[in-house]
Formats: C-alpha cells, sequence, structure tokens
C-alpha cells in the first residue's frame, strides 16, 4: 500500500488527510504548532498511521507525495513577523505604498490611516525613468542605487523589494539594480517586480514585490526545517507546497516567490469542490457551475466554478479592500464574508435587529461554549433550536451549555418581545440573509446567476443554515461532502502543479501588430516550457499550456481576462476571434457588449499545468444498516413549523442511496447537517450527501415569507 | 393593525441595498471614463413610484439625494411613463446636481404599476460645454456653458434606443465613443435593478412591499431622531469662504445656520442668508445646496444612519431662490455646482458643528479641484493624433482631523470623503501622451493639532510631444482649511508651471492652460485642517509623522513642541522628553 497525504495549517487546528490507493480517506485534526510546524501534523498523522496498524516512520516511509498548506506566510503578514525590508522606487515616486489606489469603504466613518507596507525611511529612490514608449528618459544614477544599498543595509534591512516604473516594458535598469545588490550586498534577498509580476499599475506591482521580498527569509527558513524534519521522520517522497493559485509547488518554487503560499489554505476549497462536483454531480463529463462556500468560526468563504474553471481574482487584499495591502498577484478567487458561528445578534437604537459582523470568534466563542461568552450567537442559536446536539458536539470533542446559551438570547429575546426561541430563528434568519446578500453581490460581479449553481458546503459550520441560504438564492441543490469539516486539505490532495508566467505588451486590435503579439507570447511560452520541463522528478500524467490576456474597450479603465483562441495569431481572423470572446465576457459580467469598439490588450500569460496523479473517490464503506434509521428523536424548532420532534441520524450508519426527508438532523464527526423542512438529502455512493432545497413557498409548510408577521396591539 | 415581522424589515432592506451595490459595480467596472471609474464620481439609488428616496447603500449624500426630484421631474414631464422606458435627465434647473452628471431613471413596473425608480448617474467625460472641460467655472450663463441639457427625456421606449437622442449627444459630446460606453454602463446599471426589483416584488408581494417602504421610512427617523436627541441644543452660525472668482475678488462668502432641536429631534440648516445668484458657473443647483449642507451635518453623525427618505423627515433645509447655495434661477451657470462652493457647504457645517460642540463635527477638509485634478485635453500623437479629453487623479490632498482621529490622506476632496480612487502613473502615461515627474507627499502641509489633518501631495506632470491644454479650478489658494478647537489651519494649495528650462513660475488658482512639451504642470495640495490643541499630540505619533516625511523636526519642535535627541530620520530618532516638555510649557507661555 502506497499512501498520499494533504495538510491544511489553520489557525486554530491543522486538518491532515490521508490517501490510500484504494481512493479511501482518512483525516484527523490536530491543534497547530507555531513554533515548530511538523509537531501538529505528526501528532495528526500518528493518529491516523495508528488507525493503519502502522507507526509514524512506516506511515511516512510509504507515502509517495505530501502536500502542505501553510498561512505561516499570511500570519507572518498580519503579525508583521517578516522581514525588514527596504524598498527601491523610482525618484519621484517614495510614496506609492502609502498612497495605494485611493478609496475608503464607509465615507462617514472616521478611522486611522493605514500605514505603508514598507515605512517611508526604509524606501529609497533610484534616479532614473523609463518611459511607457520603453526608452530610458532618465539614465539609470548607479551612484544613488549603491546609495540606497549602503544606508538601506546600514538600517538592518534584510530584504529588498525593486519597483522602478515601467519596468515591465524595460527592464533593464531594474536588472542592473539586481546586479548591483548581489554585487554590494552578497546573500541578500531581493525581488525585482518585473520577474515577479510583471503588470501595468505601479502600487500594484510594488506592493506584491515588497511583499515577496518581505516573506523569502521567513519561508527559507520554515521549508527548510519543514523538509529536514520530514526527513528525519522517514519521508522519502515528493514534497508539495500549496500555493494561492490552487496549485502545488516544489518547496524550491516557493523559496523564489514565497508571495504564492499567501492565502493557499482557502484556495484549495474549490479545487476539491471541482473534483468532488466532477465525480458526483457532472452531467456529460463536466461539473456545473459551482458556488463553493466554507464555513469557520468567523468568516464565511466563497469561491466560483464556472464552465470546469476555478476563477481567479488580481485583487486579493490582506487588511481589508483598498486599505490594507494587495499582493497583486493572481490567486484563486476566494472572498470572506464577515459571518461565522460566532456571529453576535443585537438590536440598534431604531429597534432594527442585525447579525454580526462583530463575533465571538474562537476565544471566548458562543456563550454554549462555557468559556465566558454572554453574547447570543449564531452557534447559541442553533443550540437552541435542536439543530446543534450539546452532548454530541463535533463527535463529543467538546459538549455545550444550552442553558448559557439561553441565558445569552435572553435579553435579546425580551426586547423584540418575542420568545427566545424566535429571537435564535431570526438571529439564524439574518445570519443567512447576510450570506444570501454577499454571496448575489460575488457571484453577479462575476456575471454567474446563482440560481443555475450548485452549492458545494465544506466547513464544521455550515450545514447549519446552508439550506435556508440555498433556498433564498433560489439555488435547489447543494453538494456536502462527508468530509465537509476537511475540505481544504482533500483540495490540496487533487490538486496539481500550476504555475503562469506573463509579461505586459500594449497591443490594441484595430491596428493589430501580429508579429509583435506572436513573439511576446512565445517568450512566456518558453519560460512556461523550461518550467514544465524542470519537473523531473514529479510524476506527472499530463501538461498543458493555455493562454489568456487581460483586455478591455477603448478608454475603459479595468481590464478582464480572456482566454486567447488559441496559442498564436495567424490571421486577422483570430484578432477578430479574441474580440468576439472578449464582447462575450463582457456581456456575461457586466450585461452589455459593444460590437465594433476594438480592445486594448495589456498583459499576456501563459499558464502552464503539470496534472499530478491522483487516486479516484472511494466507494463509501458498508454502512451498518441497509436503510436509514434515526439514532434517536429530538425536538427542534423551525421558522416554518415550530417546535416538533425530528429524527437525528448518524452519518456512518447510513447506507448508499438513502433518502432523508426535512425537518432531520444528520450528524458527521467533523460537520452537522440540519434538513429544514421542504429539502431532503440524499446518500451518495461516495457517502456524500446531496440536499435537494424547495424554492420559497413551494414547501406546504413554508409559510415564512408575505404571512411571516406578529401582531402587535 | 399589523406591522411586519422586524426580521422581514432587515431581510427587504438588505435585499435593497444589494440591488444598489449591483447597480454600482456594473457601472463602476464598465463605465469609461476616469471620471467615472477613478473618482467614482457616480451613483445610484431607489426611489419609490411616489418619488421619495428609498435605497442608497453606502453612497454619497451628494449623489444620492436629489435622485428623488430627478424622478419627480420625469413623471410631472411625462403622462405616458410605460414600462421599457429610460430617460436621460441631467437638468441642474430641473432637480439635477449639474448638466456633467448624466443620470438615467428607470421606471420599475410590477402588476402594471410604476412602483419604483431606478436611478443611475455618472459624471461624463464631456458633456458638449464650450471648452474642453466638463468645469465651467468662466461661463456667465448657461449658454456660455453650452453644454446639452436634457430634462428628464426619453432616451429608450421599448427597451429600445430612441435613435434620434443617441445621435445628438454623438454629435455633440467631443468623445462620443466614450459618452456612448458610459451611456450603456448606466443602462444596464438601472436595467438590472429593474429586472431584481421585479423579482423581489413577486416574491413578497407588491402590498407587503408597501408596508415596508412605509416601516423602512418609519425606521430610518427613529434612527435620525435618535441621533439628533443625543447632541446638544442651540443655533450656530458657520462662516466660510471660497476663493475668490471674476466677479467675486473678495470671495465668495458662505453662511450656514444651523439649528438643534433635541427636544423635538429635529435639525433646520438655513441657506437663505447668502449672496444672489454671480454670472458664473459656480452657482448651487438646489440638489447640490441641500446635498453639500446635508453631508456635513452626516458627517458629525452616527455614520450606520439610512440615508433616506425617513431620515430626512428630521432635516429641514431652508433655501430660496435665486441664492449663489439656493434655487438657481435660469440661465444661471451650475456648471461647477458639484465641486468648490459645493464643498464650502460641507466644510463650513461640519466646522461650525465641531466648533461649537466638543466631540461633534470635523475641521475643514481640502477643497477643489485643482492641476493635480485638472481635466487634460490634447491630441495624441501615438494614435494618429486621435483626440482626447479626460479628468486627471493623480493628486491627493488632505482630509480634517475630527475627534478621535486624524485626517485621510487619500481624502480626494470634501464631496467624495475618501471614496476616490487614484490613478496609476503608469496606466495615465499609457492612455495619454504625458509623463509625470513626481507624486510625494508635501511636508509641513497638514493642518496641526491633537489630531492632525491630513497632509496633502506634491503632484508634477506635464505633455511629451504636442502641447497639452489642462483646465481646473483650485479652492485653498487663499483660504486654506481651517482647523478647530485649537487645531491649525493647512498649507494652502498652489499651482504652478515648470518651464522648459526649470523655472518655476506662479499659475493663476481657476485656469485653462496650455502646456507645451517640456514644461510641467504643478500642484502643491494642501492638507486637512486639524482638531485640538497640537502641544497635547502623543509623542509617537509625532515621531511617526516626522519619520514619515509629513512632519519637518523644525515644525515637531515649534509647533508641536516635541524635541528630538537626533536628528537622522531613522529607527534611533528618540524623542527628548525633558526637553519636550520644556519646550511645550514655554510655547504654552506664549500663547
Amino acid at each position: 500500500m502506497s499512501y498520499r497525504i494533504s495538510v491544511d495549517t489553520g489557525g486554530t487546528f491543522t486538518d491532515v488527510v490521508v490517501a490510500d490507493d484504494d481512493g479511501t480517506l482518512h483525516i484527523a485534526k490536530a491543534l497547530t504548532t507555531y513554533e515548530r510546524a511538523f509537531e501538529g501534523v505528526s501528532t495528526a498523522l500518528e493518529e491516523i498511521a495508528g488507525g493503519l496498524g502502522l507507526d509514524l516512520g512506516a506511515l511516512l516511509a510509504q507515502s509517495r507525495q505530501l502536500t502542505y498548506g501553510t498561512t505561516r506566510a499570511t500570519n507572518a503578514i498580519v503579525e508583521a513577523k517578516t522581514a525588514r525590508t527596504a524598498f527601491f522606487t523610482t525618484e519621484g515616486f517614495p510614496d506609492i505604498l502609502l498612497m495605494r489606489e485611493g478609496g475608503k469603504l464607509e465615507p462617514f466613518r472616521q478611522v486611522a490611516y493605514p500605514a505603508p507596507y514598507v515605512p517611508r525611511h526604509l524606501t529609497f529612490e533610484i534616479r532614473e525613468r523609463m518611459d511607457a514608449e520603453a526608452t530610458a528618459f532618465v539614465p539609470l544614477d548607479e551612484a544613488s542605487v549603491l546609495a540606497a544599498i549602503r544606508e538601506a543595509t546600514g538600517l538592518g534591512a534584510q530584504a529588498i523589494g525593486v519597483c522602478l516604473l515601467w519596468s515591465t516594458v524595460n527592464p533593464a535598469h531594474e536588472l542592473r539594480v539586481g546586479e548591483l545588490i548581489a554585487e554590494h550586498a552578497p546573500g541578500l534577498p531581493f525581488t525585482l517586480s518585473h520577474e515577479l509580476n510583471p503588470i501595468v499599475r505601479e502600487y500594484r506591482r510594488a506592493s506584491s514585490t515588497v511583499i515577496d521580498a518581505s516573506l523569502k527569509p521567513v519561508m527559507q527558513d520554515f521549508l527548510v526545517s519543514l523538509e529536514r524534519d520530514l526527513s528525519v521522520a522517514g519521508f522519502a517522497g515528493q514534497l508539495f507546497v500549496s500555493t494561492s493559485f490552487g496549485g502545488a509547488w516544489r518547496p524550491s518554487e516557493v523559496v523564489e516567490r514565497p508571495i504564492y503560499s499567501v492565502g493557499s489554505g482557502p484556495s484549495m476549497a474549490p479545487v476539491a469542490a471541482l473534483t468532488y462536483g466532477a465525480a458526483e454531480l457532472a452531467d456529460g463529463g463536466k461539473p456545473p457551475d459551482m458556488l463553493v462556500c466554507d464555513t469557520g468560526g468567523t468568516t464565511f468563504d466563497v469561491g466560483l466554478v464556472s464552465d470546469g474553471d476555478i476563477h481567479y481574482t488580481s485583487e486579493t487584499w490582506l487588511g481589508g479592500r483598498w486599505i490594507g495591502h494587495i499582493t497583486g498577484t493572481r490567486a484563486v478567487d476566494v472572498k470572506s464574508i464577515g459571518a461565522g458561528g460566532g456571529s453576535i445578534a443585537w438590536i440598534d437604537s431604531g429597534g432594527l435587529i442585525h447579525v454580526g459582523p462583530q463575533s465571538a470568534g474562537a476565544d471566548p466563542g458562543p456563550a454554549c461554549y462555557g468559556r465566558g461568552g454572554t453574547e447570543p450567537t449564531v452557534t447559541d442559536a442553533a443550540v437552541l433550536l435542536g439543530y446543534l446536539d450539546p452532548s454530541n458536539f463535533l463527535g463529543g470533542r467538546l459538549s455545550l451549555d444550552r442553558d448559557a446559551a439561553e441565558r445569552a438570547f435572553a435579553p435579546l429575546a425580551q426586547q423584540l418581545g418575542m420568545t427566545t426561541e424566535q429571537a435564535a430563528q431570526a438571529t439564524i434568519t439574518l445570519a443567512s440573509e447576510n450570506i444570501v446578500g454577499a454571496i448575489r453581490e460575488i457571484t453577479i460581479a462575476q456575471g454567474i446567476d446563482p440560481r443555475e449553481v450548485t452549492i458545494v458546503a465544506g466547513g464544521g459550520a455550515s450545514g447549519l443554515n446552508i439550506v435556508p441560504i440555498a433556498r433564498e438564492l433560489g439555488c435547489e441543490r447543494v453538494l456536502l461532502p462527508r468530509t465537509a469539516g476537511a475540505l481544504s486539505a482533500c483540495g490540496a490532495l487533487y490538486s496539481n502543479v500550476i504555475s503562469e508566467f506573463a509579461t505586459s505588451h500594449y497591443a490594441e486590435t484595430h491596428h493589430f501588430d501580429l508579429e509583435a503579439v506572436n513573439a511576446t507570447l512565445a517568450g512566456i511560452e518558453a519560460q512556461a516550457q523550461a518550467f514544465l520541463a524542470s519537473l523531473d522528478g514529479v510524476e506527472a500524467v499530463g501538461q498543458r499550456l493555455e493562454y489568456f490576456v487581460d483586455a478591455r474597450y477603448r478608454a475603459q479603465v479595468w481590464e478582464l481576462p480572456v482566454a486567447l483562441p488559441g496559442p498564436r495569431f495567424d490571421s486577422q481572423a483570430d484578432v477578430k476571434a479574441l474580440e468576439d470572446a472578449f464582447h462575450d465576457v463582457h456581456e456575461r459580467v457586466f450585461a452589455v457588449r459593444e460590437p465594433g469598439q476594438y480592445l486594448e490588450c495589456l498583459t499576456w500569460k501563459v499558464r502552464a499545468t503539470a496534472e499530478l496523479a491522483k487516486t479516484a473517490l472511494a466507494g463509501r464503506p458498508a454502512a451498518g444498516l441497509a436503510e436509514a434509521v434515526p439514532a434517536e428523536h429530538a425536538v427542534a424548532s423551525f421558522r416554518e413549523t415550530g417546535s416538533l420532534s425530528v429524527p437525528r441520524y448518524d452519518g456512518a450508519t447510513l447506507p448508499a442511496g438513502a433518502e432523508l426527508e426535512g425537518p432531520a438532523v444528520i450528524r458527521e464527526p467533523t460537520t452537522t447537517v440540519v434538513l429544514y423542512p421542504g429539502s431532503r438529502a440524499v446518500v451518495t455512493d461516495a457517502g456524500n450527501y446531496v440536499l435537494h432545497v424547495d424554492p420559497p413557498g413551494a414547501s406546504a409548510a413554508a409559510v415564512a415569507g408575505p404571512a411571516g408577521e406578529v401582531t402587535v396591539s | 393593525m399589523s406591522s411586519l415581522d422586524p426580521v422581514l424589515l432587515a431581510v427587504i432592506s438588505n435585499r435593497l441595498d444589494t440591488i444598489v451595490r449591483e447597480m454600482e459595480n456594473t457601472l463602476l467596472r464598465s463605465g469609461r471614463s476616469a471620471i467615472l471609474n477613478m473618482a467614482r464620481d457616480f451613483s445610484c439609488a431607489l426611489v419609490t413610484g411616489d418619488n421619495r428616496l428609498l435605497a442608497t447603500a453606502e453612497g454619497l449624500p451628494v449623489h444620492v439625494i436629489g435622485m428623488e426630484y430627478l424622478a419627480e421631474a420625469m413623471t410631472e414631464l411625462h403622462d405616458d411613463v410605460s414600462e421599457g422606458d429610460a430617460f436621460l435627465h441631467n437638468d441642474p434647473y430641473l432637480g439635477n446636481t449639474h448638466p456633467a452628471d448624466h443620470t438615467i431613471l428607470v421606471p420599475v413596473f410590477f402588476e402594471g404599476r410604476h412602483v419604483f425608480t431606478a436611478a443611475a448617474k455618472a459624471h461624463q467625460a464631456d458633456c458638449g460645454n464650450a471648452l474642453p472641460t466638463t468645469y465651467m467655472p468662466f461661463a456667465r450663463d448657461v449658454y456660455e456653458e453650452g453644454s446639452l441639457v436634457f430634462p428628464a427625456v426619453r432616451i429608450q421606449r421599448d427597451y429600445e434606443d430612441v435613435s434620434d437622442i443617441i445621435r445628438m449627444c454623438r454629435r455633440r459630446i467631443r468623445v462620443p465613443d466614450q459618452w456612448y460606453g458610459d451611456y450603456l454602463a448606466m443602462i444596464g446599471a438601472a436595467r438590472i435593478a429593474e429586472t431584481r426589483l421585479r423579482e423581489l416584488c413577486a416574491r413578497y408581494g407588491s402590498e407587503l412591499m408597501s408596508r415596508f417602504i412605509e416601516e423602512w421610512f418609519d425606521y430610518s427617523e427613529r434612527r435620525m431622531e435618535g441621533a439628533i436627541r443625543e447632541m446638544p441644543a442651540g443655533t450656530i452660525i458657520g462662516h466660510g469662504r471660497h476663493d475668490p472668482l471674476d466677479p467675486l475678488p473678495e470671495g465668495i462668502p458662505i453662511n450656514v445656520k444651523i439649528t438643534i432641536e433635541p427636544e423635538q429631534g429635529t435639525v433646520e440648516l438655513d441657506l437663505r442668508d447668502n449672496i444672489d445668484c454671480v454670472d458664473a458657473g459656480i452657482n448651487e443647483s438646489r440638489a447640490c445646496a441641500t446635498n453639500n449642507v446635508m453631508t456635513g451635518l452626516f458627517n458629525s453623525i452616527d455614520p450606520d444612519i439610512p440615508h433616506n427618505a425617513g431620515a430626512f423627515r428630521r432635516v429641514r433645509v431652508l433655501l430660496r431662490e435665486n441664492c449663489i447655495v439656493g434655487i438657481p434661477r435660469f440661465p444661471h451657470s451650475c456648471s461647477v455646482a458639484t465641486t468648490n462652493v459645493g464643498e464650502r457647504l460641507v466644510v463650513t457645517t461640519q466646522r461650525a458643528i465641531a466648533d461649537a460642540w466638543e466631540g461633534y463635527g470635523l475641521a475643514e477638509g481640502a477643497c477643489g479641484i485643482g492641476p493635480a485634478f485638472a481635466v487634460v485635453s490634447g491630441e495624441d500623437w501615438r494614435r494618429g493624433d486621435e483626440r482626447y479629453v479626460n479628468q486627471n487623479f493623480l493628486g491627493s490632498q488632505g482630509g480634517p482631523a475630527g475627534p478621535e482621529h486624524d485626517g485621510w490622506i487619500t481624502y480626494g476632496n470634501a464631496v467624495t470623503n475618501g471614496l476616490m480612487f487614484r490613478d496609476s502613473v503608469e496606466i495615465d502615461e499609457q492612455k495619454y501622451p504625458i509623463r509625470v515627474r513626481q507624486i510625494r507627499m508635501r511636508t509641513d502641509s497638514e493642518g496641526a493639532g491633537r489630531q492632525r489633518g491630513a497632509p496633502g501631495a506634491i503632484v508634477e506632470f506635464g505633455p511629451k510631444q504636442s502641447t497639452m491644454n489642462a483646465a481646473y479650478v483650485t479652492d485653498g489658494f487663499h483660504n486654506p482649511p481651517r482647523g478647530t478647537r485649537g487645531g491649525g489651519d493647512a498649507a494652502p494649495s498652489v499651482p504652478f508651471r515648470i518651464t522648459a528650462d526649470g523655472a518655476r513660475e506662479p499659475l493663476a488658482p481657476i485656469a485653462s492652460v496650455p502646456l507645451a512639451p517640456g514644461e510641467l504642470l504643478g500642484h502643491e495640495l494642501s492638507g486637512g485642517g486639524g482638531y485640538g490643541d497640537p502641544l497635547e499630540r502623543e509623542l509617537a505619533k509625532v515621531r511617526a509623522d516626522v519619520l514619515a516625511r509629513f512632519v519637518s523636526l523644525a515644525r515637531a519642535r515649534d509647533v508641536y513642541g516635541v524635541v528630538f535627541a537626533g536628528e537622522v530620520l531613522d529607527d534611533t530618532l528618540a524623542v527628548d522628553e525633558d526637553a519636550t516638555r520644556r519646550r511645550r510649557d514655554e510655547l504654552r507661555a506664549a500663547h
């Protein structure tokens, strides 16, 4: 037997999944260890090894591949524990990182202005200037470079990010600065903007560059120690590190461009969804369009898959949109909504009830955790409504205090003139509503109609209200994998080696220089091919290249990515095909097209994928029973029905093909599925759940809509 | 009598805001002109069938208050408003802000009744003015201004363009493709709202939606009333002044009389004691007079209060006919109504409140659209001498300090309140034949204070191979943003030119200037005013400002009374606490 391992390190828990040759998944969770990452991993691996009748060394020795997802880079940035980094910029522009691109979320809220990623006193102006037309308008003054290197090292800089204006169209100055750093500060890590992220827009490129440089020393140390620990413990397979691109890289590639490990954990949930969707929902071989939801204690993460492709973004902000720091690199588009099990219900001065954005978080957590929380949260509401079993939560790992939840809800209920049960229902409804609103914005902004997608739900808390969320979105089908609690780790198991190569070359389609564009494409294609060729020793079962351009209509400000009709432009017909493809994308996203208008093309890209060997999804382990039998009945309350006795099932006992009618509750070791009235669950052959949700008003029991009123005297 | 389930109230209001955001997103991402995209000089709102402002999401009052006047003009001028119609409205004498703001109004029908109006407004790159700029400060009347004015004119019928109107616009607007792209973006936004509102009505029924509307207005009114009840009572008059402009060599005085009546839970904003309309393009429209003075109020209270007709029931705005900040008398020009004098209304109001009551209001923020926000035009040699006209957003001027926080650095101006985006230098240089020489923070430009105003920036840019024209309307050169409660004034806003041989020469604050290749247009932008005594500012904050080059060592010593042990601007810079204590005592004694 041989194994594949994947690890997803979260803020609190480290999830570990081991797949055997039959495709059976073994899952364990351990507390994340910050000092030495391997400790948490080895604890979980020992638990799994024990179940397989092996010891840790034997399991590792028989493992061919380990894919490691880490929040190390993200945490280092959030906690300001990155390397002391200097920023070299074109003379005249020392405040690029301070001013960013402007913008603010709430115009009437006074808040403190956020500091730049690199402080001004570690920012150095280089005397030089490239022009938009690639000419050196001001030649490079090497003395200014040497002075900057001297001062930066004198101030204890441990890394340097270099971003000069227009280095994307003529990198000569940036390259020379790199040579001078290597010569005069040997061994000091540095990043050149045109090599890391050759996009137009100086703030984004500069931000990428300094973030990347600041992570180099940290990630180098971290990965070297991880490789050593694994090797000492007996692992001799191929180590991969998850990237924000939803793929995997070898450690050497991550050390070169560590910014790509930022946000790598959440990027794996859509990868998992793609795999499960293809296996469980495929219609004619292609998975449906999917909305991937991953719920934690404080956030609800949403990603999208359409036409079989995961959605990407170039706008990932750390610490808040517009006011934090943009990574500027391409990444799987996962948006976080501030809504989770810890979100707090409250009433404003006008008497309106709200849920969140304040959260009880993990500490003290919801009142029912009994750790000192007193505010009413979504989790407390779920306990009061009988959705969560106080004596059997997370497979019995935590017992919940129902009385504490009741006490937390009492004042809110009194203010609203409701019972605590009604207040709890209101909380679930509004928590779901917040998510519905955010999902509508996210999907519609990308031209996806939420009524036409299938939801794939992951995360420990998603089962609590995914049914009402789906119902209000008008989405009729939800896939809830049995392994929902470790969706990202499962995704890492199914990821490929992916890298993207880009270059800026401005072109307009109304007088398109075929040769110049083809030469541009040939250049990045060669880089992509060299990358694939360098993957010797990696068990790839297939390779592919895909071609894209970021383009916009004449005079627009923002670009849309669009796939190229082919790897080269052979004739004007190919240019026309590109324009047509762009019209379609523009119409999908913005509801309008402008036939006859030409395109401005900015950044050209080639994506290289080496597909890794994967094991198929295994069937469900034989269930103990021939038909679905509830473990018990307990009282639960729904808005549509009031309190009633509902069956509680243990997931492990359910046979494939079983159909369960709501209202009911299904308990899994890492999640709980609440089947509201007007919904059904079908257990698939692989043991996952497909939920069918009736539209609002369709269920005889659903009287909440227009009739949902209270009478006041 | 039954009232709506409070949960349903929250749910439906959230849905309406989601619809507005969906409209905004469509406009923002698919619009063409930089002023729409970058300055976010656009807005979307939902108005009830009987013309009350219902939902605005997080839109700026300067944009959204007054959308109801536009809908009103539509229903009063047309007795055949039908499904499939869309109206183009930019008439400042009939409720619009200024002619450069084109608004698309789509009446939304459900079960045969006109139940909502969806409104999408966007500032255009060009609106057919006599000169290639959307701001005409010197226009003596609407004829000299020259813009095409559409008083709620039907531009779509049965969901199809009325081609006559489209052709008129394409003929008289300098950048017809850009205009048409923005028009499509506005139509797209309004039509999306139409679809969503119909779905919402189908989901909840028209009877329940009608009840929702009344209850939502009642709720919003309660929020506003509650906020006003917590304020101190009294009547105050704020005086402000816009920089001189022909025919007003002493500048334009602004008087705002504010009466807070906590017992009644109401506020009165009286603008009647101001000069008459002038023969220049700087008169306020009724929409701008109202929404700018209200912005000053909203800057001073709970930011979470919904901005709709319900909350506005608690605010009385008193205007008079033929007043520069009132109801404009035709044909006085309102070309520049949204900025300059409008901004002065905002900052005068918020500062008057701050002066009167500790803990409320803000200092003055930077005003005007000087050279760093100039409308530039010319011909692009790289594109066969194709004509370009667009507004630049390279600048950054300082926001006002408040009771708790320093000013916001990328504030934009008083009417965008920090929402404004900034241009990428590289994108501007790619789009237009210009080169930017520098953009850096301007040391010592902040209004000092316990909370300081934000510093401004220094910006220099110019054409490369052929002449570029730049039109701008600076304010704050003569009357820089003022501080409050002991806080200092900011540095003035200074336009200048750098000639081909490198010499610096002054430029008029309000002008349209040609720049030859090799010349640079420059702008030292003002900061925001400070709040509270700078001698009370925390030492660590002064140190951080010095390290950031916001404040010089000399100014730290002379204005903040902070003395440092060394002069090297790095981590070793340390406050000399003893010397600082002595210095602050000295400065206090000298006061």
